[in-house]
């Protein structure tokens, strides 16, 4: 019997020894610039830190730019870049112009290594979306990778607005897509602070068992959304980001609006009336049931107001007839 | 005593008892007779190389052949070319290609070596390299690794499949300790003790993950298709591990051939049953543990290669057992072609390409068998 656990535990000690060395030159490979210098002899490199503190240094304007995720193929395109991008991941549907570029493979399926080696880009920036193994491995290939951090709240989002602004060159389109962002935002704020009715609001995600459906919990972009749109979302006590909550406590909570996130997938009004109990809830009795396109609240990108601004008219429609 | 000596007391011996033995035994001869010119290891090697120079073909980036071969050539020592490729190619095939090539071809022969192996120990059709805990326990582990992000630890990038390697291991280890018996570890309780710890883990493993709601769609896609860090590293990592396995395995063949008679009798034949079962799990459960850490868990292929070998070739072990190795390697390349050039530039995970060409064909094997018994 020991002798087993020995074998066990040698085996283990030397799976840790053959894997430490090959682990530690890992470390040291921070993204390498890729640019040449003599292509275009700019006094002043851009360079940034980025969200896994790697410092990613551009001596240049990026010309060819690889987004690898639907959020930053967003940005890209908001501040004026969509020019310089040759690469997209395969879901980046937006904007339109965005389907016509070539694309890389999906966040859901596998990122194409090679696709994205064949593009030579000199930018490629990735976001929390992607796992940093792949992060790792395309600065291994010795690519200049920006990771852009998920931002928290719309004071992150003007951050990351500013940073694809930096990286591209179009800092004057970034400053000026913040300050419309901010106008946007505070007009909705103030409208919404007038009223004192705090709606109850139902966020579903996903009601493939429509006894205990996903919805939003704190910390998510919904969450965020809704509070700012002047509702309370009933999702936001329980303890995960993305959570089955159970039909019973939907209906015990009686939400007075629900939106569907899920829209896209069939859900309507109609078929939320025909679940077991659920034609009591107030949102349904009153027609207070609305389709929303998720991609708004859950892309960490520049469509964030939009979701903010669409909610708000949902959550008050009269503060904005 | 040979082998085959071994055969044939046995079926004077116990004539109506192990009816099934005997017959896997007279097929295998028959098999050997209607192959004997054309030599199994010689097939079995050209397809592997075949699906090696296909896998090394094809891919989302086009590579004219003869420049592919000119930049392997250019990497062999003492010969020297003149670079007239662009670098592009060359970060492709040398970064890229070449050391995913390799990764599947362990992979796919440590998952076909173990499942023969298992098969032979298990004296059971349906084992397959996951039967007694390696995929679960190595579920469980890469999904503790990230729902505590341990990427970011010490252990860096290798943290995951690392803590999915010894989360194999270790449920392996749990199992084989719970199915003792006194000394002994018959193989219906190692079965039964490696479904039930399974069970468990597997629900460990789906309660962290709705409890770590960022991870799941990682921890989803480290299950189907294996871990997306790319280059050598995963190579080097799990290189030392599946060659001593499996070339222990390989050794093994003629102990396993013995264990088809039963436990009894193999002890009568003066082999120490308990012995040989331990450093069988302990090398199988080695090599695909370290297979499933950087690959993920892919199904079908450590069941349905040992047994198409079998239909071709016969079930004696020191044979099937190499056999099994090559034409794994051979079969998850490719799949692993498949997966990534049908939805080209997006890449299936490898796993659903085994099972949706492999299940067919391996049916279609079956049945042209004529359902003779092959097992």
């Amino acid at each position: 019997m020991f002798r087993k656990s020995r074998l066990i535990l040698i085996a283990l000690a030397v799976l840790v020894g053959a894997c430490a060395p090959a682990a530690t030159p890992t470390v040291a490979p921070t993204s390498v610039p890729t640019l040449s210098p003599t292509v275009v002899p700019t006094p002043t490199p851009i360079v940034l830190t980025d969200g896994l503190g790697h410092t990613v240094t551009l001596n240049s304007v990026p010309k060819r730019i690889i987004s690898i995720a639907p959020s930053n193929t967003e940005l890209l395109f908001a501040v004026g870049a969509g020019d310089q991008v040759v690469g997209r991941e395969e879901l980046s549907d937006f904007p339109e112009a965005a389907k016509q570029i070539a694309s890389i493979g999906s966040v859901y399926g596998k990122i194409n290594t090679e696709a994205i080696v064949a593009l030579k880009p000199d930018l490629i920036l990735a976001a929390e979306i992607n796992p940093p193994e792949q992060v790792k491995t395309l600065q291994d290939l010795r690519l200049t990778v920006y990771y852009l951090s998920n931002p928290t709240d719309f004071d992150g989002l003007y951050a990351n607005i500013k940073v694809a602004g930096q990286l591209t060159g179009h800092d004057a389109e970034a400053q000026k897509l913040i300050d419309n962002t901010k106008a946007r935002y505070a007009a909705v704020v103030n409208k919404v602070a007038v009223s004192s009715f705090m709606p109850k609001v139902y966020y579903e995600l996903d009601a493939t068992d429509p006894t205990k459906p996903y919805t939003t919990g704190p910390g998510t972009f919904v969450d965020l959304l809704i509070r700012l749109a002047g509702g309370q979302n009933i999702g936001a006590s329980l303890k995960d980001q993305y959570a089955q909550i159970s039909a019973e406590e939907i209906v015990k909570q009686n939400p007075e609006v629900i939106v569907l996130g899920d829209a896209a997938y069939g859900v309507s009004i109609d078929s939320i009336g025909a679940r077991a109990g659920w034609a009591s809830i107030a949102a349904v009795k009153n027609k207070a049931v609305f389709a929303f396109d998720d991609n708004l609240a859950s892309r960490p990108g520049p469509r964030l107001i939009d979701g903010l601004e669409q909610l708000a008219m949902l959550l008050h429609p009269d503060l904005f007839k | 005593m040979s082998d085959r000596e071994m055969a044939r007391q046995q079926d004077s011996e116990t004539a109506g008892t192990s009816n099934l033995i005997k017959r896997s035994q007279l097929v295998t001869l028959s098999s050997r007779q209607r192959v004997i010119s054309l030599s199994p290891y010689l097939i079995s090697f050209i397809a592997l190389i075949i699906a090696l120079l296909l896998s090394i073909a094809i891919g989302a980036v086009a590579i004219n052949p003869i420049e592919a071969i000119k930049i392997l050539l250019s990497r062999v020592p003492f010969v020297h070319l003149t670079p007239d490729w662009s670098a592009t190619s060359e970060t492709i095939l040398l970064s890229i290609r070449l050391p995913r090539t390799v990764l599947i071809s362990l992979t796919g022969a440590a998952l076909a070596g173990s499942g023969a192996s298992y098969q032979g120990l298990f004296r059971n059709p349906l084992a397959d390299p996951y039967l007694i805990g390696v995929a679960s326990g190595a579920g469980l582990g890469a999904v503790i690794a990230m729902a505590w992000h341990w990427p970011s630890s010490i252990l860096g990038f290798f943290a995951v499949p690392i803590a999915a390697f010894i989360g194999a291991l270790l449920t392996v280890a749990i199992v084989y300790k719970l199915a003792q018996v006194g000394r002994t570890t018959p193989v219906t309780t190692l079965i039964l003790a490696g479904v039930a710890v399974g069970s468990f883990a597997t629900a460990l493993t789906t309660f962290l993950m709705l409890q770590s709601s960022n991870e799941v769609r990682r921890a989803i896609a480290w299950m189907l298709g294996g871990f997306a860090l790319g280059g050598w590293e995963p190579v080097i990592a799990i290189l030392p591990y599946i060659s001593i396995g499996l070339i222990v395995l390989v050794a093994l063949g003629r102990p396993l051939n013995v264990l088809q008679f039963g436990d009894d009798q193999a002890k009568q034949l003066g082999l120490n049953v308990d012995r040989v079962r331990l450093v069988i799990v302990i090398a199988a459960s080695l090599v695909a543990s370290a297979a499933v850490a950087f690959s993920g868990i892919i199904g079908f292929v450590g069941l349905a290669v040992p047994h198409i070998v079998r239909l071709l070739w016969g079930s004696d072990y020191r044979r099937l057992i190499p056999l099994s190795i090559i034409g794994g390697a051979a079969g998850l390349l490719l799949a692993d072609i498949l997966a990534r050039s049908i939805l080209a530039p997006e890449e299936l995970p490898v796993g659903i390409v085994t099972a949706i060409i492999g299940a067919p064909f391996f049916l279609w094997l079956l049945r042209r068998a004529k359902l003779q018994a092959f097992w």
